[in-house]
């Protein structure tokens, strides 16, 4: 079944020059035209990731832009606005402001953050460090259920595939649908802090969740998909209002005449604002993976890692496979956890090939449609180095 | 009625220009060529450089590994499976699942009923 | 100066040829590069739409290198004395420039200093040519070829060359067609390029009279 959202989030603009780039750059095929006539994109097929507008020679694709709601919810001073920011957000954001890219501007981004009149300013490494939880959890259980181990047979099946990233989502229902039941139930890091803060965080901070806006954000222009699917209601609301991009937070920065570089550093809110490193990594692709095997490793040995770097699924390669040996203490032998992650929805169709025809011997593998992770992501700054 | 014709033939002079100028096309053609071979390499270095930030990050961080997050601990403990911390609860399921493709329109119904349902 | 009589050969058939298809082929490009850049979809539905239009432009591309390049192999003395002419700066050049030939109105000139096979401003045109169609043949293919490959940038800053260039020369262009074609004072040059190739022999001692005192009486 393909997905509800019918016009899509991205679209080509007159200013398309015909250059045919973009086509080879697009992961699903969803844009067509010849060089020399204008391109067009098919909201059917396409995931909404955005690489063909960061990588478009004439900024001629353009993303549907939320600003002006989350400028009104700002004004507005009957609501209470509360935003999370992405991992990949805060060693981009700053490229807008002049600095090198990877530089670390995240508690600028939160004092900028509380300038523009957020109400509360969490993180969405918070809900990554929960996806962990959930996503990790999960995996045992897929795993245990596989070995035989009694009391986990409603878990599904092996591999299991990573499921934060929403236009690999999309890519899986509309391509792949016999795919679904390995992809993890656990919610992307965005849409579990939707509904943790019309809850719990509307219960700790005592406001009615009618009266809390949620917005996002994100490198990514996929969000603004996911945040408007139709199931993403748990709360009772719509879990997230909405979502902007980093490039779209530096032009409020901007108009708002914030001068970013001098800002004191400030700290996230409390409650659902608090972060690890394993949810740092999460915009780079192989974060989620190492971040999962931190957890895996010491919850199923209960045993503290010496060293919580798995150089073994870092690097920059479209695919990487690994196999991590972890002593599982309930079961008292060594499991061999064979892993795969992949970055660029371009090579995933192989790796799931083999899963459908039962060639696959991973246990759990990682899709990041952009290459190199989210700090690619579509709604990143654009970047045009020549040297 | 007279015709006048160039001379044919070349002097050293002309041959050296001539041939001067095709050098000069081909070295043109080469230094275009490496330009753009540097710009191909250098146009994804931010990427790597991206990624690095986070790791460096990461490696700045006191807690770096999820399960040791003082307000997780705190979000399941208090709230997600209260007196505990156990993931996949049922409150946790409800609020942080979610089903794909076509299981989606039954899961819309579900949670719109499921307040009706927990006060039940 | 005496009477002289006869017809000088100033361009040979492959030379003709050559120019005629670089004329065609920069007239077709010149159109259908226009039509892109400005989406005029009269000129590109002449090519049958845009796509095709892109397809004549390329094509027409191949032809537009590949033509002169056989001719300068096949003619590589001829090629070089060209090159040698148009790049050789004398005096009487200077001064020519000085006055523009004494194209522009208001600058009266009773006698412009004797010229070479090509005059001061010919010669300018000629290098202008060669480094715009260098500039635009560099461009043009990896613009088709590597679209795929290439980096935003570098594709972006091909298309600017590559337009940017070409409006510079279809200017150029034009302005040599207005003095070949239809300035009276030039235009008995037209035909010689563009059909038999001769040059009343008078004429040229008049224009070109540092060339014409090199020549060889044939017969
Ligand atoms: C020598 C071989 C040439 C090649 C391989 C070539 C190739 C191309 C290509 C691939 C494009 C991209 C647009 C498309 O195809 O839809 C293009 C655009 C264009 N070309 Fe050429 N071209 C050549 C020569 C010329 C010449 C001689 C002219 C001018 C007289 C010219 C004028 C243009 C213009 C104006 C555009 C539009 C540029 C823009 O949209 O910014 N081209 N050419
Ligand atoms: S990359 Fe941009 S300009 Fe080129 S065809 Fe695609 S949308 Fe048009
Ligand atoms: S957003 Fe992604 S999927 Fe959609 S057209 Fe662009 S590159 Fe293709
Ligand atoms: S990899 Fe990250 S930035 Fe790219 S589409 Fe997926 S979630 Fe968005």
């Amino acid at each position: 079944m393909s997905t509800v959202i019918a016009e899509g989030v991205i679209h080509v603009t007159n200013d398309c020059k015909a250059c045919d780039h973009c086509t080879s750059i697009c992961p699903t095929g969803a844009i067509s035209g010849m060089l020399g006539q204008k391109h067009h994109i098919d909201p059917r097929l396409c995931v909404n990731c955005g690489q063909c507008l960061i990588n478009c020679p004439f900024g001629a694709i353009s993303d549907a832009s939320s600003v002006e709601m989350v400028r009104q919810a700002l004004n507005d001073s009957t609501k209470i606005v509360v935003v999370q920011e992405a991992p990949a957000v805060r060693v981009a954001l700053g490229e807008e402001f002049g600095l090198a890219p990877g530089t670390n501007v995240k508690n600028k981004m939160y004092a900028a953050l509380r300038k523009l009149g957020f109400d509360r300013v969490y993180d969405t490494e918070f809900t990554a460090d929960l996806t962990i939880m959930e996503e990790g959890t999960e995996l045992i259980h897929r795993v245990f259920n596989a070995l035989g181990v009694e009391g986990f047979e409603s878990s599904g099946p092996l591999p299991q595939f990573t499921s934060c990233c929403p236009a690999w989502i999309k890519y899986a229902e509309d391509k792949y649908p016999h795919i679904l039941p390995h992809i993890s139930s656990a919610k992307s890091p965005q849409q579990m802090f939707g509904p943790v803060a019309k809850t719990y965080g509307a219960m700790k901070l005592n406001v009615d969740p009618e009266d809390m806006i949620v917005v996002s954000v994100m490198p990514c222009t996929a969000k603004k998909y996911e945040c408007d699917r139709p199931e993403m209601i748990a709360s009772g609301f719509k879990d997230v209002d909405y979502v902007i991009t980093t490039r779209e937070l530096a032009e409020m920065i901007k108009a708002d005449g914030i001068d970013f570089l001098n800002l004191a550093d400030e700290d996230a809110d409390k409650f659902i604002g608090l972060s690890t490193g394993a949810a740092t990594i999460f915009g780079a692709t192989g974060g989620v993976m190492e971040a999962a095997l931190r957890t895996a490793y010491e919850i199923l040995s209960e045993e503290k890692l010496d060293k919580v770097e798995f150089e073994a699924v870092r690097g920059l390669a479209p695919v990487r496979e690994a196999t991590v040996e972890i002593p599982v203490k309930a079961l008292g032998t060594k499991l061999p956890v064979h892993v795969c992650v992949v970055t660029g929805l371009k090579y995933v169709d192989s790796v799931i090939e083999d899963v459908l025809a039962g060639r696959s011997t991973y246990h759990f593998i990682e899709v990041m449609n952009c290459p190199g992770g989210c700090i690619n992501g579509g709604g990143q700054p654009i970047r045009r180095d020549t040297y | 009625m007279s015709i006048f014709k160039e001379k044919e033939g070349f002097t050293r002079r002309q041959f050296l220009k001539g041939s001067a100028i095709l050098a000069v096309t081909v070295v043109v053609t080469g230094v275009f060529a490496k330009f753009g071979v540097d710009i191909y390499k250098a146009s994804d270095d931010y990427i790597a450089e991206r990624v690095q930030g986070l790791y460096t990050l990461d490696e700045s961080m006191a807690i770096r590994r999820s399960h040791n997050n003082p307000e997780i601990a705190q979000i399941y403990q208090e709230f997600l499976s209260p007196g505990g911390v156990n993931p996949v609860s049922e409150k946790a399921h409800h609020l942080l699942h979610t089903r794909y493709g076509k299981d989606i329109p039954a899961l819309i119904e579900e949670l719109e009923h499921h307040d009706e349902d927990h006060a039940a | 100066m005496s009477e002289i009589k006869g017809k000088v050969l100033k361009h040979d058939q492959q030379t003709r040829m050559m120019h005629w298809v670089h004329l065609i082929c920069f007239i077709i490009l010149g159109l259908t590069g226009i039509a892109f850049y400005w989406d005029i979809n009269i000129i590109s539905n002449i090519f049958g739409g845009p796509a095709n239009a892109s397809l004549v432009h390329r094509w027409t591309g191949v032809l537009f290198l590949t033509g002169p390049t056989i001719y300068i192999l096949l003619n590589f003395e001829r090629f070089s004395r060209f090159i040698d002419t148009i790049s050789t700066f004398t005096k009487n050049d200077i001064a020519w420039l000085k006055t523009m030939g004494g194209y522009v109105p208001f600058i009266k000139v009773e006698h412009a200093p004797p010229q070479d096979k090509y005059n001061a401003g010919q010669k300018i045109l000629g290098g202008l040519i060669i480094i715009g169609c260098l500039l635009i043949i560099l461009t043009g293919f990896p613009m088709w070829l590597w679209r795929y490959t290439l980096p935003a940038a570098f594709l972006s800053m091909c298309y600017n060359i590559h337009f940017w260039t070409a409006i510079i020369m279809i200017l150029l262009v034009g302005g040599h067609f207005f003095l070949a074609a239809i300035h009276p004072k030039s235009r008995v040059e037209f035909a010689s390029m563009m059909m038999d190739g001769y040059v009343d022999a008078e004429i040229t001692a008049h224009h070109n009279e540092s060339w014409f005192n090199e020549l060889q009486k044939v017969e």
